[in-house]
């Protein structure tokens, strides 16, 4: 009998590690208290799990800033949401926003190698994503050191880019979309507001660009937070907020000029050249409307009101 | 048994959280090959099983939205063990716009520059060359 049991037990733990091979770079599931979960109906979880195949990768932690750097505009200090407030978060719908608000600040100080700064966020983000437990996917003695060091930045931004990703696709994985989706669009204001705020000193073409053609992502963002938009009153009120920002983007216009890509080989690499085009219109007094709506409200997300 | 049973469910733990280190050092690997000037963005780590006789070639598709004035690097690792070579094919909507894979050389390219003039979401399609299994990772960076 023991040994029939052994061999059943054997062989449900096997099956089980198959199943989980398919899982990438997941780590061990764990099960949440409901409080991290917002009940969704089967229709809703359907269309939900359909939007985030849909997309993953709304927005990047570092790839405004990599535009503000290779634009040449200095770093402001003065941008940076501050870290005191970190400790006054009471709920996990503020603590997931912030910390994709200082997701993007850590991605904007690594880019500009000001590790001495980053340190500071780091410990915010890392005492974040412990109250939200995804600190294990958050080495911060690893990411505390390179940024002293400062001799390894692509290292640190890769291992804190890396880090965001992974909480992101566990939070999604775990049936906790809501935090995930709070996260990115944390990401995503702090990055439009970081844009803004350097476009008024620094009016650059393809800076403009970037932040007008914000209009076709935020629908994407607003899609993935319409299942949970009625699942409390902080998140109505950052759908409505959002929605404004979509409303400010309707005068801008986006056109497409066609054109068949072209392929070079160059170094052992295939490089592709995109031939057609978009094209961003927008005048200057709606490019104000975007700025001080999305200011506003990012400086309501940051106040926790 | 009881015995057995704590060493079977040690054992499938230490496998579990080895298949997930495993991967994390794959993308570690192969993040240290993107090369210089370049930003790291987001991987995919990709476990495909191999075609059946007569079926399409097994597909890991991911939408990732790419931005106009940007040079986009696209790598591909491929595992230890790994039976096929990873292959990206890049999708803008229905249209295919670049494959790592030539078939009139038949070479499979292992880094791909894509020079984005059109802010929109596009999908990336990974696979591995003729429907083999494989696994790989593929990493998207920005270069600068």
């Amino acid at each position: 009998m023991k040994k029939v049991n052994v061999i059943v037990l054997t062989g449900f733990l096997i099956s089980l590690l198959f199943s989980c091979g398919g899982s990438g770079n997941r780590v061990a599931n764990f099960n949440f208290p409901e409080s991290d979960s917002i009940p969704i109906n089967e229709a809703e979880k359907l269309s939900q799990e359909a939007i985030e195949d849909i997309v993953q990768n709304i927005s990047s932690p570092v790839e405004m800033a990599s535009l503000l750097q290779a634009l040449e505009v200095p770093f402001f200090t003065e941008y940076l949401a501050s870290t005191r407030e970190a400790d006054g978060l009471s709920t996990n719908f503020q603590k997931a926003l912030q910390l994709g608000v200082y997701g993007a600040d850590l991605g904007y100080l690594n880019i500009y190698e000001k590790t001495g700064t980053a340190i500071d966020n780091l410990a915010t983000i890392n005492k974040l994503a412990d109250a939200l437990r995804v600190g294990q996917f958050f080495d911060f003695e690893t990411l505390k050191r390179l940024a002293v060091n400062k001799t390894n930045i692509d290292s640190l931004v890769f291992m804190s880019v890396h880090s965001f990703n992974e909480i992101d696709e566990y939070l999604r994985e775990n049936n906790r979309g809501y935090l995930s989706s709070l996260m990115i669009t944390g990401v995503w204001i702090e990055a439009q507001y970081l844009a803004c705020m350097v476009l008024k000193d620094f009016p650059h073409r393809e800076l403009k660009d970037r932040i007008g053609e914000q209009k076709i992502v935020i629908n994407d963002l607003l899609l993935l937070l319409r299942p949970y938009m009625n699942s409390d009153d902080e998140f109505s009120d950052l759908y409505s907020d959002l929605e404004r920002i979509k409303t400010s983007f309707r005068p801008v216009e986006i056109t497409y000029i066609p054109g068949d890509p072209e392929t070079i080989e160059r170094n052992g690499r295939l490089v592709v050249i995109q031939n057609e085009t978009s094209v961003i219109m927008i005048d200057d007094d709606d490019l104000s409307d975007v700025i001080k709506i999305t200011e506003e409200i990012r400086n309501k997300v940051i106040a926790n009101q | 048994m009881k015995r057995i049973l704590i060493t079977l469910t040690a054992l499938f733990f230490t496998a579990f959280i080895l298949s997930g280190q495993d991967s994390r050092d794959m993308v570690s690997k192969c993040a240290l090959g993107i090369g210089e000037n370049t930003t790291y963005l987001k991987d995919f780590v990709i476990k495909l099983m191999a075609a059946s006789s007569g079926s399409e070639t097994p597909v890991y598709k991911a939408n990732i939205y790419l931005m106009k004035n940007q040079t986009y690097l696209f790598t591909m690792c491929n595992g230890d063990g790994s039976e096929g070579e990873l292959v990206l094919q890049l999708y803008d909507k229905e249209k295919q716009i670049i494959s790592s894979y030539n078939r009139n050389t038949d070479m499979v390219y292992s880094a791909l520059e894509f020079v984005c003039n059109k802010t929109g979401l596009y999908t990336l399609w990974y696979s591995f060359n003729d429907g083999k299994r494989g696994n790989g990772v593929g990493i998207v960076s920005l270069l600068k």
